[in-house]
C-alpha cells in the first residue's frame, strides 16, 4: 500500500506546490539577477541578492522607477554553466526588461547568447573575461573592468605615485600573470616609462638569486610583479636578503597575506599591491551611504567589491530607465552606449561604457603592507 | 492484481515503444524555451546513464568516475573544434574514440579490482581528471575558467542554435543508443556481461573470456559518455573542470541505480528523477536540493531494486516464485 499509493501522493504533491509557485501578474518592471546562490561562489551570490534586495527596496519605498514598481526575480545558477543556460531561459520566459549576472564568465557566457538572442539588456557586474565583450552583442554591458585595465593602473600608479621613469615587470608565466605582464608593459610604454627589465620566473622556483641580480644591476626604480601570493613572498625575502632597494608592487594576485607571512613583516612593509578595493575603501559618498545601509540592514559590511558592482548594474539600468523614460532593452542599450557619461555612480564616476559594452576608467587602488603587516589602502593614488 | 494489460502490451512491444517515440517527438513542440532545455538535459543524462549501465548494470562493476569520461569527450570535441578549427559533428568520433581509450588504458590494470576497491579507483581517476583539467594540462584545456567560444555545429546549412534542435539532436543519438544497447542486451556479450556479474568464476570456467569483456563494458562505456560530453559542448559551447566533478559522477550512478540495475526503462525513471524533477522544483529554492536526500532514503526503504528493475531480474524472480507449466 505505502509504495502504490503514498509515494506517488507525495511526489503529485510536490509537483502541484511547484507549478503553484509562480504569483501573478501586476504592472511591473522585472528585474532579474542569475549568480550563484549555491555551491563555491555562493558567498558571492548572497552578496548579489543582498545589495539588489536592498536597493529594490530603497527604489520602491520611493515611488519605483517612473512611477512603477520593481519586482526582483532571483534565479541559482550555481556558477556551472548548463544551469546557468537554464535559468537564463527561466528569466526569458519571465519576461524580465533586464538581467543583472552572473558571477563568473563561465556563468556569464552561455546565458549572454541566450540574453542577446532575447533582446534582453545583460549586465553583469563581475565576469571580467575580455572575450565577453567580443562577440558583438548590442545589450551586452559590463559595470566592472577588464583584467587589461589593471595594467594601465599599474602602469599610472608606478609612474605617477612612486615617480618612477625606469620600471621592470616580471611574470611567472601563467596565463592570467603574463597577460597582466604584456598589458602593464604595453602602458607604461605609451606613458613614457622605460621598461628596463622584462622577464619570467617559472611557477614552481625557489631560488630567485639569478633574476634578483639581474633586477639590482638594471637600475629600476620599482618594479611589478603579475604573479601569486606564494611567489611573491619569496621573493621580498630573497630581495631584502640581497640587499636590493628597488620598489616592489604587486598585482591582486599577491593581494593575500600568506605573502607578508612568507616574506615576513619587515620585508613586506612599504611593499605595494594594486588590486579591487574593499567596498569600505571606496571613497565616494555613494559607496558610503551603499555601505552604511547594507550594514543597517544585514548587520555586517559588505567584504566583496562586487557586492556593491551588483548594486552598480541595477544602478546603471535604474539610471538608464530614468532617463529614458522607458523600459525598452533597445532603447536603454542605446542610452547607454551613447549618452550615460561622467554619471556618479556607487563605485565611483561612471564614465560611460564603449562600444562593445565595457566600462571605461578603472577601479583599481593601491594598497601597501603597514608596520604590522596589513594591508591598508594607500594614501596617494593615480589620477584615474 | 491483474497484469493481462501488461503482458498484451508485452506481446506487441513495438506498440508502446512507437506511441513512446512520438511522445519524445511531439514533447517539445508545445513547450517552451527553458522547458524544451530541460527536456535536453534529461535526454542526456538518461544517455550517460544508458551508457554507465553498460558497465554497473550489465557488468557488475563499480564505476564511480564516469563524469571523467563525459568531461573528456567535451573537452575533445571542444579542443579540436577551437585548436583546429573541425566543425563540431566531424569531432563527435574523435570525441568517442578519445573517451573510449582512455577507458581502456585505465581500466586495464585495475580489472581485476572488485566492488569497493574499483570504486575507490574509479573515484581517484575522476579525480585526476578534473585536476588535470584545472591545471591547464599541455596548456590546452583553459584551466580552471575551462574553454569557450566553441562553434555551433552545422548541418546542411542549418545552424543548431535554438533549443529545440539540440533536443532533437540528443533524441537522436538516445534512439540509437536504446537500439544498440537493446541489440547489446541480447547479444553473447550482453550475455556473459550478465554471467560475469553473477558469478565471475563460474564465467570463466564456461569459457568466457572475463577480462575481456569487463573491459569491452569498460571501453563502450566509456566512449558513449564521450559522445555525450561532445553533445553537451555543441549546446552549452562552454565547458569547465566541473564536468568531471565527483558529484555528476555521483549523479549517474545514482540514475542507474535508483531506476533499477540493467533496465533500460529504470534509467528513464532515474533520470526522471535525479535530473528532471529537481530542475522543476527550482522555484523551492534552497529546499531543492533536499528532495534529492528525501528521495534517496524513501527509495532505499521502499524499493532497494530500483523504481523499475531489469525485466530479466523480474522474471527469475517470477520464475523461482510460480514456475509456467
Amino acid at each position: 500500500m505505502f509504495k502504490r499509493i503514498v509515494v506517488p501522493i507525495i511526489l503529485l504533491g510536490c509537483l502541484l506546490i511547484n507549478l503553484t509557485g509562480c504569483g501573478g501578474a501586476k504592472d511591473t518592471i522585472k528585474i532579474g539577477l542569475q549568480g550563484p546562490m549555491t555551491g563555491d561562489y555562493a558567498y558571492e551570490g548572497k552578496g548579489f541578492q543582498n545589495a539588489l534586495n536592498m536597493l529594490v527596496e530603497q527604489v520602491n519605498a520611493a515611488g519605483g522607477i517612473n512611477g512603477k514598481q520593481v519586482e526582483l526575480i532571483v534565479e541559482d545558477d550555481a556558477g556551472d554553466p548548463t544551469q546557468s543556460a537554464l535559468v537564463a531561459q527561466r528569466l526569458v520566459d519571465a519576461k524580465v526588461v533586464a538581467v543583472i549576472g552572473a558571477y563568473n564568465s563561465t556563468a556569464t557566457e552561455p546565458a549572454s547568447e541566450i540574453y542577446n538572442e532575447a533582446g534582453i539588456l545583460h549586465v553583469t557586474p563581475s565576469s571580467t573575461a575580455v572575450r565577453l565583450t567580443t562577440k558583438g552583442f548590442p545589450r551586452f554591458f559590463r559595470v566592472c573592468f577588464l583584467d587589461d585595465r589593471q595594467g594601465l593602473f599599474a602602469a599610472k600608479f608606478m609612474q605617477e605615485v612612486l615617480g618612477a621613469k625606469n620600471v621592470g615587470i616580471l611574470h611567472d608565466n601563467s596565463t592570467y600573470a603574463q597577460g597582466l605582464a604584456e598589458e602593464t608593459k604595453h602602458y607604461a610604454e605609451t606613458l613614457g616609462l622605460t621598461v628596463g627589465f622584462y622577464d619570467a620566473i617559472n611557477p614552481d622556483d625557489q631560488d630567485f638569486t639569478p633574476i634578483l641580480t639581474k633586477i639590482g644591476a638594471a637600475n629600476l626604480d620599482a618594479v611589478y610583479f603579475t604573479g601569486y601570493h606564494s611567489q611573491a613572498g619569496l621573493l621580498l625575502k630573497q630581495s631584502a636578503e640581497l640587499g636590493l632597494t628597488v620598489k616592489w608592487v604587486g598585482g591582486n594576485a599577491a593581494n593575500n597575506p600568506v605573502m607578508v607571512e612568507i616574506a615576513g613583516i619587515k620585508n613586506a612593509e612599504g611593499v605595494f599591491v594594486t588590486t579591487e578595493p574593499l567596498p569600505k575603501d571606496l571613497n565616494y559618498p555613494e559607496a558610503q551611504k551603499f555601505v552604511a545601509d547594507y550594514k543597517a540592514k544585514y548587520g555586517e559590511e559588505p567584504d566583496s567589491v562586487w557586492t556593491i558592482m551588483a548594486g552598480e548594474a541595477f544602478n546603471v539600468i535604474r539610471i538608464a530607465m530614468e532617463q529614458t523614460k522607458s523600459t525598452d532593452p533597445a532603447t536603454l542599450a542605446e542610452y547607454l552606449h551613447t549618452q550615460m557619461k561622467n554619471v556618479n555612480g556607487l563605485t565611483g564616476p561612471i564614465l560611460g561604457f564603449d562600444e562593445k559594452g565595457d566600462r571605461l576608467g578603472t577601479i583599481h587602488v593601491a594598497y601597501v603592507i603597514d608596520a604590522t603587516g596589513n594591508f591598508v589602502l594607500y594614501e596617494k593614488q593615480p589620477s584615474p | 492484481m491483474n497484469l493481462s494489460w501488461l503482458s498484451r502490451f508485452r506481446e506487441r512491444p513495438w506498440l508502446w515503444q512507437s506511441g513512446l517515440i512520438l511522445f519524445a517527438i511531439l514533447l517539445p513542440l508545445p513547450l517552451g524555451d527553458y522547458y524544451r532545455t530541460v527536456a535536453w538535459r534529461t535526454v542526456l543524462y538518461i544517455m550517460l546513464g544508458l551508457s554507465l549501465n553498460l558497465i554497473v548494470g550489465y557488468a557488475g562493476l563499480f564505476q564511480l568516475g564516469h563524469a571523467a569520461f563525459y568531461a573528456l569527450g567535451a573537452y575533445t570535441a571542444a579542443i579540436l573544434n577551437l585548436q583546429l578549427g573541425i566543425p563540431l559533428f566531424w569531432t563527435f568520433p574523435a570525441s568517442i574514440l578519445v573517451a573510449a581509450l582512455f577507458g581502456f588504458l585505465i581500466t586495464r590494470p585495475i580489472l581485476h579490482l572488485r566492488g569497493d576497491y574499483l570504486a575507490i579507483v574509479t573515484i581517484a581517476f575522476g579525480e585526476v581528471v578534473r585536476l588535470a583539467l584545472v591545471n591547464n594540462i599541455f596548456g590546452i584545456t583553459g584551466g580552471a575558467n575551462g574553454l569557450s567560444g566553441i562553434a555551433r555545429p552545422r548541418l546542411l546549412g542549418l545552424e543548431f542554435r535554438q533549443p529545440i534542435y539540440h533536443y532533437y539532436l540528443v533524441l537522436f543519438f538516445l534512439l540509437i543508443t536504446i537500439f544498440a544497447m537493446r541489440r547489446l542486451e541480447n547479444s553473447r556479450l550482453g550475455r556473459a556481461w550478465l554471467y560475469v556479474r553473477e558469478d565471475e568464476t563460474a564465467a570463466e570456467a564456461m569459457g568466457i573470456n572475463t577480462t575481456q569483456v569487463k573491459l569491452l563494458a569498460f571501453v563502450l562505456g566509456s566512449g558513449w559518455a564521450g559522445l555525450a560530453g561532445a553533445l553537451y559542448a555543441a549546446r552549452i559551447t562552454v565547458i569547465s573542470p566541473d564536468l568531471a566533478r565527483f558529484m555528476e559522477s555521483v549523479v549517474m550512478f545514482c540514475i542507474v541505480v535508483l531506476g533499477g540495475t540493467g533496465s533500460i526503462p529504470g534509467v528513464f525513471i532515474g533520470a526522471l528523477g535525479m535530473v528532471t524533477l529537481p530542475e522543476l522544483f527550482r522555484p523551492l529554492k534552497d529546499w531543492r536540493d533536499a528532495w534529492l536526500g528525501v528521495t534517496m532514503v524513501v527509495m532505499m526503504i521502499a524499493r532497494p531494486e530500483g523504481l523499475w528493475p531489469s525485466r530479466r531480474v523480474q522474471l527469475e524472480l517470477q520464475e523461482s516464485e510460480a514456475p509456467h507449466g
